[in-house]
């Protein structure tokens, strides 16, 4: 690939000016070329083995946590009464709102045509689905009889029961696992065209039948990028409810409660726009230093950073803005149970959580007002890692702070994480990051036919209706390839 | 394996080796792990071993193992062999599965508290309170409902232990005949000299007929009695104004005012059920009057928690403050003896006097309805003067009475366990029969009892467990468990019980009566035919009495009558004058028996160690309490272990910073930190024993603290870790609106004072759900009788296989409790009132936790219970969240893994044993309800109220906790839902609770003193 001429600065907002959504050499064989040089290097370089043995050591501490707490009980974690919900809880939320980004940047920026979204959508997803897989796996192992589990979907049985559908972790099994669904259906799809560009490019026999097998024969037929395109909208508009009620439904767990500090018609939104905030704050965290390792400068450019900064500093606002009106309302209601919660959040013997939330969260982003904070990737990367404290922290403040003193004083009391608690919400980092990196390894991890249309190359200057998504009767690739571009 | 090295030592100890072959195997009979499995697995077989003659080769090893193993099938079976044999009829009565109740009675301390005990299929699984015996009304302590739990421990003593030479033996029973029969032989001809027997404190006629007929066969031996614990005081007091022993009865329902000074008589007396209920009766303030009681103490004890006023008073200024009452009750124009009513060592103006003034006020206007108590821990002369003070207001024979000692030729309990040691000490004593008792442990820490028991050759210790002083005796026995064993013994007011066994001695162990008779060499060496006997030649002969006696408990009418001594006014002025002594200056330590291990015998029970302390909430520990300016004076915060130094001994003891204590006084609880007591007993708090000496058994002044900087933590039940300012004023603020009170008087003036409109005139949103039951079960709790003594915690234990989790998991706030008593202070933390709440499964109606569960494993029945399905449970926990009172108690661990098989048997076979990973909760005893339910429908009869009760209603000593049928509108129940005090906890979150809490009624004096304390 050759190297980038000039250092662009394609953050400038000239009016009547499109900035360049790409740098560098755009041409099409170039990306293909970037992109595909990095799933296909015979041997993965010393830093990914090392990354990934540590990753695969603490996937395998995960496990064995979580063999440990089957076979001993719940009584492992530090969980008690009355706090009867602890790190698993949390490392669950916090995972699920990791995984809100994917689905946002994919599904809500492709019908916002958010055309920038097209460099990073496919590593987001991948995020998201490796997020909600790590998330997905609390609730399953949170329980006290994980054997029984499967009781909570509604399976007709020898014994005659339904689960109880007025209970919120019923809905939280449905929203959870649809949104893994389609998220799953989203990107895979996604992923079909430039798989196809692997197999085809393909030099051993092994990854010839295994991107084969997974590029579902896609031939890049007129007819294929037909459907492609009809099914990708389609999931696109699927998808998109799913990140708004993904998040509510999570927050529903605690709101439908009645324990001051979870009751609270807040919630929903205050949960998606954190989800959103977190999921982005993870995006940045992965994408700064993989865009720098694999010198994907050129496609994802510091206007993409300077973008997700924005979406980080308006849902940021959000959710320090409801920290506020929380305190608010728990003064304004007059309800002396809720009004005792907040203070105690913020005075009482879990204050440093709360005020660790409160820095990262809703103090610490507002540097992105500056342009230099949205533009300097390491600067950014910084406060990306301190929201992604803070997003986690936000949950611990709500699940443990709230359980620990509630109406009765004669009941309170103290949460303390054991050692199997930490090793496995680090264990769960194993888990995303072991799937993180074979992605790196093994998948495109740009969507080379969506850059594609976006590309200089791709004449999307010259008229409205070019590029994947634009102009949904025309199929735009299919013109491209005939005609040698 | 470490064999070899067994092995080499065995060598090294020059044993004598049988045959040169098998040379491995006698090194491994030679090592002492082998040798102590061996007696474990085969306590017969190594006495053989250890037999010269039959020295253990492989070919007698093999015949005793092959012998074992063909008797093994008889062995095995707990019942004695010549009573296995199946009913040819069944017995009358008896349904296979259905539950038998038995009377019996339990002994602590020489008074008998009457029990019924249940049993299923031949096994007690729980006990009672006899509502024929006079000490229980049908309560239960703690305490005696834990002797089930000790019955089953598998730490017992199982096997007789001969210790001689280092070496540890197993005999037989009958080694112990012959050997009594040798003892009996070698003091015979000696006419008992050197002879000398300890017992604990009994009641039992037959053993004191025994005692009586061994005195007389050897008439020097000495006989000993002793208790760590024991209102010798009290007894020495009354002594010396009355001429003779007496033992006080107090009444607490005829009493208008009542003065406790140091006194725990709600909780720490032999008749503390009986005060309990009384008072528990007489302070629902039902007919306008209720008593009222003043209490003056150095540790917070329930009997203060209870008063209406209450002074914090080094233990040491106890007579000073009774002095200075007298001095108010002779100024009112009561003629007291000269000496007692003189003087006041109280300034105006300072809360003693006015305390006094206030006690004194109260005293003159109730007259002879007036009671001044005071505690086992005050000196004799206190207890006279006390004696003088009731006896001038007229109060004995109304509100005090006297009965006869049943002793009282015995010498108080120090002086006697002194007179033992010196005699061990000079050689006077040369044998020495324990029966009972830990002296080695409890005794009078000065006389160094555990070195002169060992150095005495000829001793024998009669005992349940294998304990300090079994290990120091050339002989223990194991002793029959009260549950196993045939008695007789007598309540605290002379009522006689006998005592059945409910099960064949699981140990094979012997009561005192029986060692008695052995040594006596009796023919019948039985406990049965000796009480029978004795109760024969007492009670009445022939079968109609004794069965009588069986089927009630009690036998009627032995009762001692009360007297009416003549008070030696020159006894009393010279007690007083002892008295008017300035009290010692300096930090007092206050030794105190435990509500719940007492001495430190039930230390190895895992529900009492459990059981959260009334008043500190501390569970498997006792702690040094301190003030908290005390605490802050001495930069010491809860947990931190200090040094306790007092006559130049000390223990090390965690802190316990405790509001309502007496400035300048440091408490701690006898009966922990116990060496020998088993594993359950082992960790559990310190030992305050060492400190103890028999001039200062209760009261150390002038006892220092100092740091040591090391920490413990303390498993409380309740505030798991040390409150934050914010919580406090948070805590202090709710709890107005928990437990709502008002003063007597403000009652007849508001009696709709616990009500609040906002919330039952509130129409909710929802339709208020239809039960369609035949009955509704509700709950009414009277916080105005509730004492918080925690009965109700145990009873509900035992009824519902509530597992026992350990210190480390209850100071992680995972203990099982179902019901719990909630513990508030209100008010200036000197001087702090206390509150209980007792905190059972509200089964709202509109329950939160059951919307909340995903697979509907908690449900609502049509007789509006809030059930837990068991087996539905996936453990989600979200219910206990969602449950505003924190009633819900999750299994974080299989709790019964590593619960031994006797143990095992206490199950009641009725309630499921939970698994791991299941919720559980307060179930209104649900397999009481359908038992009722079931018998009568049987009987084809409507259900009566109060037929049903649950265990902690049953067991409740003040009856605070009503059970019922709601849809009956003229059940108990119904009428307090009714009632003007019922108010629901929370009852602004529309959970509609079953469970309704009656106010608080308290009956202070008023600032002016206008105040009726009437009755």
């Amino acid at each position: 690939m050759s190297a980038v001429p000039l250092r662009l600065d394609n953050t400038l907002e000239t009016p009547g000016e499109r900035a360049p959504l790409v740098l560098g050499d755009s041409s099409l064989a170039a990306i293909t070329e970037q992109i595909c040089e990095i799933a296909e290097r015979p041997r993965p370089s010393r830093g990914w083995l090392l990354a990934f043995g540590v990753s695969a050591s603490l996937t395998a501490v995960l496990f064995a946590m979580i063999g440990y707490l089957v076979w001993t009980g719940i009584g492992v974690w530090g969980v008690n009464q009355p706090v009867a919900w602890g790190f698993a809880i949390i490392n669950f939320v916090f995972w699920v709102g990791i995984g809100h980004a994917g689905t946002l940047i994919s599904a809500i920026l492709f019908l916002f045509r958010q055309k920038w979204r097209t460099s990073i959508n496919r590593f987001a997803e991948a995020m998201t689905i490796f997020a909600v897989m790590c998330a997905g796996l609390f609730p399953a192992i949170h329980v006290g009889r994980p054997w029984f589990e499967y009781w909570l979907a509604p399976l007709p049985n020898q014994m005659q029961m339904w689960p109880n559908f007025r209970s919120p972790l019923l809905w939280d099994v449905f929203a959870v696992s649809t949104y893994f669904t389609v998220s799953l259906m989203f990107w895979y799809m996604g992923m079909v065209p430039d798989l196809a560009t692997l197999r085809d490019r393909a030099t051993s026999k092994i990854r010839q039948i295994a991107y084969g097998i997974a590029s579902l024969g896609w031939r890049g037929s007129g007819r294929h990028w037909h459907r492609y395109e009809r099914a990708y909208l389609l999931l696109a508009a699927l998808a998109t409810p799913l990140v708004l009620s993904v998040h509510s439904v999570v927050s529903f767990d605690f709101a439908v409660s009645q324990l001051p500090g979870w009751h609270a018609t807040i919630f929903p939104p205050y949960f998606v726009a954190g989800a959103i905030f977190s999921g982005f704050a993870m995006v940045l965290t992965l994408l700064i230093p993989v865009r720098r390792i694999f010198k994907l400068e050129s496609l994802i450019t510091p206007r993409h950073l300077d973008n997700m900064a924005k979406i980080i500093l308006a849902t940021g606002s959000m959710v320090g803005y409801s920290y506020i009106i929380e305190f608010f309302i728990a003064w304004y209601s007059g309800n002396p149970y809720e009004s005792f919660t907040f203070l105690n959040r913020a005075l009482g013997p879990y204050a440093w959580s709360y005020w660790i939330m409160f820095t990262c969260n809703a103090i610490i982003p507002q540097l992105l007002w500056f342009k230099r904070f949205r533009q300097s990737p390491w600067l950014l990367l910084v406060i990306s890692i301190f929201v992604n404290i803070g997003m986690w922290f936000e949950r611990f403040v709500i699940v443990v702070t709230s359980l620990s003193r509630d109406f009765l004083p004669s009941s309170w009391g103290f949460y303390v994480p054991t050692w199997v608690d930490i090793l496995t919400l680090l264990g769960s980092f194993g888990l995303f990051f072991t799937f993180f990196l074979l992605f790196l390894r093994y998948l495109p991890i740009v969507a080379m036919a969506e850059v594609k249309s976006v590309v200089p190359a791709a004449g999307l200057e010259l008229g409205p209706h070019r590029g994947h998504g634009q102009y949904w009767g025309e199929i735009p690739h299919q013109h491209d390839e005939e005609e040698g571009r | 394996m470490g064999l070899g090295a067994d092995g080499m030592n065995a060598s090294a100890g020059g044993r004598r080796v049988a045959t040169r072959y098998w040379r491995s195997l006698q090194e491994l009979v030679d090592s002492p792990q082998f040798r102590k499995r061996m007696e474990e697995e085969f306590p017969g077989l190594a006495a053989e071993l250890d037999n010269p003659a039959t020295a253990a080769t492989r070919r007698s090893f093999l015949k005793v193992m092959a012998a074992s193993l063909a008797l093994a099938g008889l062995t095995a079976c707990r019942w004695p062999k010549e009573r296995i044999m199946p009913f040819a009829y069944r017995p009358e009565g008896y349904v296979p599965g259905v539950p038998q109740n038995f009377a019996t009675a339990l002994e602590l301390g020489g008074a008998a508290l009457g029990v019924l005990v249940k049993s299923v299929d031949g096994r007690p699984i729980k006990i009672e309170g006899n509502p024929l015996h006079p000490s229980s009304l049908g309560a239960a302590t703690a305490w005696a409902q834990a002797a089930v739990l000790e019955l089953y421990d598998p730490e017992r003593s199982t096997t007789l232990v001969r210790r001689e030479g280092g070496q540890r033996r197993v005999p037989t029973w009958d080694d112990f005949l012959a050997y009594a029969g040798a003892q009996m032989a070698a003091f015979e001809s000696r006419r008992g000299r050197g002879f000398a027997v300890l017992s604990e404190a009994t009641s039992s006629p037959t053993v004191q007929g025994l005692r009586d007929a061994l005195l007389t066969r050897l008439p020097e031996a000495r006989w000993y009695e002793f208790e760590p614990v024991s209102r010798d005081a009290e007894r020495t007091g009354l002594a010396q104004v009355y001429g003779t022993p007496l033992r006080a009865r107090f009444h607490m329902h005829r009493a208008q005012v009542i003065v406790a000074l140091d006194s725990d008589l709600l909780y720490g007396h032999p008749e503390a059920l009986r005060h309990a209920r009384e008072w528990g009766l007489a302070r629902r303030g039902e007919d306008g009057a209720m008593p009222r009681l003043h209490a003056a103490e150095a540790l917070l004890s329930v009997t203060g928690a209870a008063a209406d006023h209450r002074l914090a008073l080094p233990a040491g200024s106890i007579a000073a403050l009774l002095l200075q009452i007298a001095a108010e009750v002779a100024r009112g124009g009561v003629a007291l003896p000269t000496g007692v009513g003189s003087l006041s060592p109280f300034a105006a103006g300072s809360p003693e006097a006015d305390f006094a003034a206030r006690a004194a006020r109260d005293l003159l206007r109730a007259g002879q309805r007036g009671l001044v108590v005071v505690g086992p821990g005050q000196p004799a002369d206190v207890h006279a003067v006390v004696a003088a003070l009731n006896d001038a207001l007229g109060a004995v024979g109304w509100t005090v009475t006297y009965v006869a000692d049943p002793d009282p030729g015995r010498g108080p309990h120090l002086e006697a366990i002194g007179e033992l040691a010196a005699g061990l000490a000079e050689g006077s004593v040369e044998a020495l029969w324990v029966l009972g008792g830990n002296p080695a442990w409890d005794a009078p820490a000065e006389l160094e009892f555990a070195q002169r028991l060992a150095a005495c050759q000829q001793t024998l210790h009669l005992s349940l467990y294998d304990n300090e002083t079994s290990r120091l005796c050339r002989w223990h026995l194991p002793r029959a468990h009260a549950l196993e064993s045939w008695g007789d013994v007598r309540a605290w007011d002379g009522t006689v019980s006998v005592v059945q066994p409910l099960i064949e001695p699981l140990y094979g162990g012997r009561t005192p009566a029986e060692v008695l008779a052995a040594l006596l060499g009796e023919s019948a060496f039985s406990a049965y035919d000796l009480t029978r006997r004795s109760f024969a030649a007492r009670w009445g002969s022939g079968e109609d009495p004794w069965r009588q006696a069986l089927s009630d408990g009690v036998v009627k009418g032995t009762a001692w009558s009360a007297l009416a001594p003549r008070l030696s006014v020159e006894a009393v002025a010279e007690a007083a004058a002892r008295l008017a002594v300035p009290p010692a200056r300096g930090r007092e330590l206050v030794l105190y028996a435990d509500g719940k291990v007492y001495d430190g015998r039930f230390a190895n029970s895992g529900w009492l160690q459990e059981l959260p302390d009334p008043i500190t909430t501390l569970t498997w520990d006792n702690a040094a309490t301190l003030a908290p300016e005390d605490a802050k004076e001495l930069g010491v915060k809860h947990g931190e272990v200090v040094r306790l130094t007092h006559a130049g001994r000390s223990v090390e003891a965690p802190v316990c910073v405790m509001p309502g204590q007496a400035r300048g006084v440091v408490g701690l609880a006898l009966g922990y930190g116990r060496q020998a007591g088993g594993s359950v007993a082992a960790g559990a708090g310190v030992n305050a024993y060492p400190l103890r000496t028999a001039a200062a058994p209760h009261v150390l002044a002038g006892a220092e603290v100092q740091r040591t900087g090391r920490r413990r933590l303390l498993a409380t039940a309740q505030e798991h870790h040390v409150i934050d300012t914010l919580g406090m004023a948070e805590r202090g603020r709710r709890v107005g609106s928990l437990i709502r009170e008002a003063s007597l008087s403000e009652y007849q003036r508001y009696p709709e004072f616990a009500k609040n409109p906002a919330w039952t005139n509130a129409r909710p949103l929802w339709r208020k759900i239809q039960f369609k039951g035949e009955h509704q079960w509700g709950m009414a709790i009277d916080l105005s009788a509730c004492i918080g003594c925690g009965a109700c915690t145990i009873a509900c234990q035992a009824e519902n296989n509530i597992p026992v989790v350990g210190r480390k998991q209850v100071a992680n706030g995972r203990e099982m409790h179902w019901i719990r008593v909630d513990r508030y202070f209100a008010g200036d933390p000197s001087d702090p009132q206390v509150r209980f709440q007792p905190m059972p499964c509200q089964h709202c109606e509109n329950a939160p936790c059951e919307a909340v569960c995903p697979v509907a494993a908690t449900l609502h029945s049509e007789e509006g219970l809030n059930q837990m399905v068991y087996n539905r449970c996936v453990g989600t926990r979200y219910c206990s969240n969602n449950c505003p009172y924190k009633v819900r108690r999750f299994n974080f661990f299989n709790n019964f893994a590593k619960v031994p098989a006797t143990t095992r048997m206490v199950f009641n076979p009725e309630v499921t044993v939970r698994g791991r990973g299941v919720m559980e909760k307060c179930t209104f005893c649900i397999q009481r309800i359908e038992a009722g339910k079931i018998a009568a429908k049987n009987q084809r009869r409507p259900l009566r109220d109060g037929e049903i009760v649950p265990a902690c209603a049953q067991t409740c000593p003040t009856k605070a906790i009503v059970f019922g049928d709601l849809k009956d509108p003229d059940s108990e129940v119904s009428r307090l839902h009714r009632h003007p005090r019922a108010y629901g906890i929370l009852e602004e979150l529309f959970t509609k609770p079953r469970t309704l809490y009656l106010a608080k009624l308290t009956n202070p004096a008023d600032v002016a003193g206008e105040g009726e304390a009437s009755s």
